[in-house]
């Protein structure tokens, strides 16, 4: 079978999942509070940021932090689930396909469920930036060459920690196990982007990646800017190691 | 006793070793803290005990909810697998029965998580801080802030439950649960009626909040709880009418 047939399978699998409507569903409280409170965007200058600078960066930063990485270890347990459940995942593998092809189709899904709710997230910030340009008389909406940059430098520097909220679902069978390692290992990214050697936590990459975007963007606030050196050669070993260990293990334990 | 084949049932999905792993490692969060900036703290002049949880508590509080959420998803997980909920509607056991041993079971489980923290905080405030109150005092002070934080605890136990025990797929149990904690991480802070959504109740420490707040807080939760726990009992009854 051809990759790409397969990758078209994996989304029939999910197509009633009503995944799309809990990733979407958190993209709106995201932005709920912000409509809310947008007249707090016009108290920050004491960090030197524009409003409408202020009003896209906390929105973004809410995302990256929590809700985003905790939205994709969800994603993780459906992919999962859907194979386990009626031992579905025996049924693929008696198909004449490579169950590494298999493996790498189901985490192209995941990084489209990654990509799809990040552009929910810039949908639903151009709805809100409007609703509280209107309510607040100021214009709170960014160009959207610039949006769509950010957004696509989170995606981007999510996949490391993707592949690795992969390759527990795939490694840890029991699923309290790898839900609970994938949650909290969320918690401590808070943390770990304050510290020097944050590029080893591909969980704390997302944030970091628009932290560090605040930094830049607040003239009175310092935040660490992106050091490609360290960080490229490790998120890419990362990626790498995870990708080609879950390929290795995937449907191990069922092929006997 | 029915608590005691519920047990039995998590014995192999790793529900009790997942959560003391859990609780071990937020333990250690406090430890951690003061063992690397213990300078930042030991100078504030106030009760060790409250400067800890002022601290580390946010951190901790979001672990044990996580913890919780992940701990509700798997105990009804096993039941919807394979069917075994029919199974058990087939027994001679009243239906909201199973709701409530397995809340039992989780409560069990986060005293266990509890007493881990409480521990780990009652050996920062004696290795890092001097005790005017004594030892005794100390004990005193983890014995209260930590009781109230697991009647904090458990409208966000039984919610999760809830919705566990309505959704047969655990990634949507799971979605939704997750949806919650994060609006709870969302929600203004100083709104008392904000903080009455039993996902954000765990954030609040009731010993740093006003006295007035604080009782009133201990006031609304019990009713909360009574709340959600007969809804969950009662949902069990007439859950076949919907799925």
């Amino acid at each position: 079978m051809k990759f790409f047939t397969l990758v078209g399978v994996e989304f029939r699998k999910i197509r009633r999942s009503r995944i799309q409507i809990l990733l979407f569903l958190g993209t709106v409280i995201l932005w709920l509070p912000s409509v809310i409170h947008a007249d707090m965007n016009f108290k920050m200058q004491a960090e030197g940021i524009s409003p409408e600078n202020n009003f896209f960066i906390q929105g973004f930063m809410g995302m990256a932090a929590f809700l985003f990485p905790a939205s994709m270890v969800v994603c993780t347990v459906l992919l999962q689930q859907t194979e386990r459940n009626h031992h579905g995942i025996l049924k693929m593998l008696s198909l004449p396909v490579c169950p590494a092809k298999l493996c790498f189709a189901k985490f192209t899904v995941l990084l489209s469920l990654a990509a799809a709710q990040i552009l929910m997230t810039v949908g639903m910030y151009g709805v809100s930036a409007g609703i509280a340009s209107r309510t607040q008389d100021y214009n709170f909406l960014l160009p959207l060459s610039y949006v769509f940059k950010q957004a696509g430098s989170i995606l981007l520097a999510s996949i490391p920690m993707l592949t690795f909220f992969w390759l527990l679902s795939v490694w840890i069978r029991t699923p309290i196990f790898s839900i609970g390692f994938g949650l909290a290992s969320i918690v401590p990214s808070v943390l770990m982007i304050n510290t020097k050697v944050w590029f080893v936590y591909p969980m704390a990459y997302p944030f970091f990646v628009i932290v560090s975007e605040y930094g830049k963007l607040a003239t009175r606030l310092s935040t660490a800017p992106i050091k490609w050196v360290p960080w490229l050669p490790v998120a890419a070993g990362i990626t790498i190691i995870c990708l080609l260990l879950s390929c290795f293990r995937f449907g191990q334990v069922e092929r006997g | 006793m029915s608590v005691f084949p519920e047990c039995k049932k998590m014995k192999r999905t790793g529900f009790f070793p997942a959560l003391l792993l859990g609780g071990l490692f937020s333990a250690m969060v406090p430890v951690l803290n003061m063992a690397f900036r213990s300078e930042l703290y030991t100078g504030q002049g106030k009760p060790p005990v409250r400067i800890l949880l002022d601290a580390n508590w946010q951190m901790m509080a979001m672990l044990n909810i996580l913890l919780v959420l992940v701990g509700t998803c798997i105990l009804y997980h096993t039941e919807y697998e394979n069917h075994a909920i029919g199974k058990m509607a087939a027994l001679p056991i009243r239906r909201g029965r199973l709701f409530v041993d397995k809340f039992l079971l989780m409560a069990a489980a986060c005293i266990v998580i509890l007493a881990l923290e409480a521990a780990a905080v009652g050996f920062c405030s004696f290795r890092w801080f001097p005790l005017p109150e004594g030892f005794h005092g100390l004990i005193l002070e983890l014995l209260q802030n930590f009781g109230y934080f697991l009647l904090l605890m458990m409208p966000a136990m039984l919610l999760s439950l809830f919705i566990a025990s309505v959704c047969e797929n655990m990634w949507i149990s799971l979605g939704i649960g997750v949806i919650c904690v994060f609006t709870a991480t969302m929600l203004p802070s100083g709104n008392f009626a904000w903080s009455l959504f039993p996902y954000a109740l765990l954030f609040q420490i009731p010993k740093s909040l006003p006295a007035h707040t604080a009782g009133k807080l201990l006031l609304a939760v019990p009713i909360e709880i009574g709340a959600i726990g007969i809804a969950g009992a009662l949902f069990a009854n007439i859950r076949r009418r919907f799925t």
